[in-house]
């Protein structure tokens, strides 16, 4: 089959509509719920939405409210270890899918990096308290000389 | 409720700390939904017309590369739209609508120069920064619901 | 079906991603992005030693990294970034010449607008794809049997016959009817030798009119010009290893091709201007009142600073030179200043463009006025040009080098 990254989508009626909209849910490191647990959690609310398992979590989509609601309900599980945020594209959309598309979405790299620091966010959010940071600020001249000395000395 | 603007503008950890506090992150993905969902849609992927390089001719000069303009044709009306902002320096950045160092060095200096209470934080690569970064935050965004309801 | 590798940055925010792709597969090839994850990002963009700001820069050179690694297998690669970027600029040269010293998959660049012309596309999309499926035609460095290389340009049409490596006829006239200006050109070539339309082993065919004289002649090559006169500047110049840069100011418009190891892979075409053209020239010579052939010898011995020429336009700046002649100015000096001004608009409007490369082989009718020879190696600040024998006859001297070998037509007599 001949590869396109640009098809024109073919998709339902519900992905046209802009109050549709699409969520992404992660689960930072030592987050006391499962994926899964997640995952049923949003069926039990009875919401008319849709919800997939994705390698970083899950996604849900809908009408806003739904999902406003649903995120809402969802961060009560474990506010301080799961993080959302919105999606552009409907989940699947053939126009940013890895499965039609060779290569990763734009943002994927970026959403990989961020993950690497959730932990610590969450331990932010769990048990606040006020740190001090130094500032750091360039060598001292004087010793900078010394050090520059030292190492010359050692050369010769 | 304070419409915050962010940068990187569809960073996750950013919009989910405005959200858990009740306020509305203005997150990039909104715009390319509302793009990407047009039913005439012609130019895919992104449904990026020769038009909105044209559109984006509001925010930079015609001398500006298309690319350059047809980003800010998405970023820009976050932008105006702005009532606060959260600028990170150090971000690890996307590529697509973010990839582009012009586009995002034009975006910060418009928020920074619109009059809106702004915040600009280093990116945390520690516990103890981002114990850091997480209470400037908190501490902004409580400083802005006393503003709001100050006015209110 | 050819593959081609897109690595660019800014296509699908000027709105031209749908158009790269229409382009690519006109010609039965398809788009492929190279799959990279973060980590081989990060390492490919420090081995490759580029500091660009832009991340999505830094994911080109990674795909470029993964192409010459041979993570991916395309059969071709099309770079490309926003017009009028110097960062991207700076990026889409080193990674084209990085995949052209580490691989042997031909490249394309181009460097786009949002408004980018379809026709500008598609050229450069059929040169690439051709490249891929015609590579042995390409790699042809020596003319054999009995040729004859048809051009249907615009303004004029071109024949050239060739046999055993050699011109051995040419022939010129105005393009009207597309068949009957080949014929006549054709004849013109035949009239000094003993040959007829009978005695040839291939037809090759390029320009405007290259499918209907290709329809029409039977033609073993119908090629677009892109491939066909940088292959013929190479040849007839000897720089068929190695970089060069062709240059083609014509009647109407204007070509700058770069080409590497004898294979276009940038080029950019112009004709909004006719004072950035032949047309300009040629309304100075018959001011001047001398024939166009004298103009160039007349414009080595001038000076062009001594001619007052305040526009590059071809009403505003004509009358400027006959106020200097009025006011007594040489002739000389005016053709000097009327060549310069041509030389240094291509210069503006089209070389900037370009990262050109020497030497530079001037082609095209144009090439035969020495004193606009001259003024573009001033313009470029006095680089190296080439005008080889036949310059004139470009892209049929190209037709009919690649044509020999795929013609049988003696085979069966």
């Amino acid at each position: 089959m001949s590869q396109n990254l640009t098809m024109s989508p073919d998709l339902g009626t519900e992905d046209w509509d802009p109050d549709v909209i699409t969520r992404m849910i992660f689960i930072g490191p030592g987050a006391h719920v499962s994926e899964q647990e997640i995952v049923t959690a949003f069926h039990m609310l009875d919401l008319p939405l849709t919800i997939k398992n994705t390698c970083y979590g899950s996604m849900i989509s809908g009408k806003s409210e739904d999902v406003y609601e649903a995120i809402k309900e969802i961060r009560k599980l474990d506010p301080n270890h799961i993080f959302t945020k919105e999606r552009g594209f409907a989940p699947g959309d053939p126009r940013r899918c890895r499965g039609h598309r060779f290569g990763p979405r734009e943002g994927f790299h970026q959403m990989e990096k961020e993950y690497q620091i959730l932990g610590f966010v969450s331990n932010a959010l769990e048990n606040p308290k006020e740190v001090e940071i130094e500032e750091k600020k360039p060598v001292d001249v004087d010793e900078f000389k010394k050090i520059m000395n030292e190492c010359l000395d050692k050369k010769e | 409720m304070v419409k915050v603007a962010i940068y990187p503008p569809n960073s996750l950890i950013l919009a989910d700390l405005i959200e858990r506090k009740g306020h509305t992150p203005l997150v990039l993905q909104k715009q390319i939904r509302q793009k990407i969902k047009d039913p005439e849609i012609d130019s895919p992927p992104m449904n990026i017309t020769e038009e909105d390089p044209i559109k984006g001719l509001k925010y930079a000069a015609i001398e500006v590369p298309s690319g350059v303009r047809g980003r800010m044709a998405i970023i820009g009306p976050l932008i105006d739209e702005a009532e606060a902002a959260i600028i990170v320096d150090g971000a690890p950045y996307g590529f697509g609508c973010i990839g582009c160092a012009r586009t995002n060095e034009l975006s910060i200096f418009l928020l920074r120069n619109k009059d809106i209470p702004v915040l600009e934080i280093t990116y945390p690569t520690n516990q103890d920064e981002t114990y850091v970064m997480v209470n400037d935050i908190n501490e902004f965004i409580d400083s802005l619901e006393e503003t709001d309801k100050e006015e209110e | 079906m050819v593959k081609i590798a897109l690595v660019s940055c800014g296509t699908e925010y000027s709105g031209i991603q749908k158009e790269i792709e229409k382009a690519a597969n006109k010609f039965g090839a398809e788009i492929i992005l190279p799959e990279i994850d973060l980590d081989y990002i990060d390492e490919s963009y420090e081995k490759f030693g580029f500091s660009a700001q832009s991340s999505s820069l830094k994911l080109m050179i990674a795909r470029a990294m993964a192409i010459v690694e041979g993570r991916c297998k395309p059969d071709a690669v099309f770079i490309a970034t926003c017009f009028r970027c110097a960062e991207a600029a700076l990026v889409r040269n080193e990674v084209r010449r990085f995949i052209q010293n580490n691989t042997r998959i031909p490249v394309v660049t181009y460097s786009f607008t949002e408004r980018t012309k379809a026709d500008e596309l598609f050229i450069r999309m059929e040169a690439l794809a051709t490249t891929v499926t015609r590579r042995s035609i390409l790699a042809r460095e020596k003319q054999e049997g009995l040729t004859l290389g048809l051009d249907s340009g615009s303004t004029t049409t071109k024949a050239v016959l060739m046999e055993n490596n050699k011109v051995i006829g040419t022939g010129w006239t105005s393009t009207k009817d597309i068949i009957e200006s080949a014929k006549t050109a054709a004849a013109e070539a035949f009239g000094e030798t003993d040959y007829d339309w009978d005695d040839l082993d291939g037809i090759g065919t390029t320009g405007y009119g290259r499918f209907t004289m290709g329809q029409e002649f039977g033609a073993e090559l119908i090629q677009e010009e892109l491939s066909v006169n940088a292959k013929g500047a190479v040849y007839l110049a000897d720089c068929q290893k190695g970089e060069a840069t062709v240059l083609d100011i014509g009647g109407m418009d204007n070509k700058v091709i770069t080409v590497n190891n004898g294979i276009p892979d940038n080029f950019t075409m112009g004709g909004i201007c006719a004072g950035a053209s032949g047309r300009f020239l040629d309304m100075t010579s018959r001011r001047l009142d001398v024939d166009i052939t004298e103009l160039g010898p007349l414009a080595v011995q001038g000076d062009w600073r001594k001619a007052m020429l305040n526009s590059y336009c071809i009403v505003f700046g004509i009358q400027d030179l006959v106020t200097t002649l009025a006011a007594g100015g040489s002739k000389a000096d005016v053709a000097a200043a009327a060549c310069h001004s041509v030389s240094e608009q291509v210069y503006e409007q089209q070389l900037q463009e370009i990262d050109i490369r020497e030497p530079l082989i001037q082609v095209g009718g144009t090439s035969l006025i020495s004193g606009l020879v001259e003024a573009v190696s001033e313009t470029l600040g006095g680089i190296e040009v080439i005008v080889p024998e036949y310059s004139q006859h470009i892209g049929a001297v190209g037709s009919a080098l690649l044509v020999s070998g795929m013609g049988h037509r003696q085979d069966n007599k």
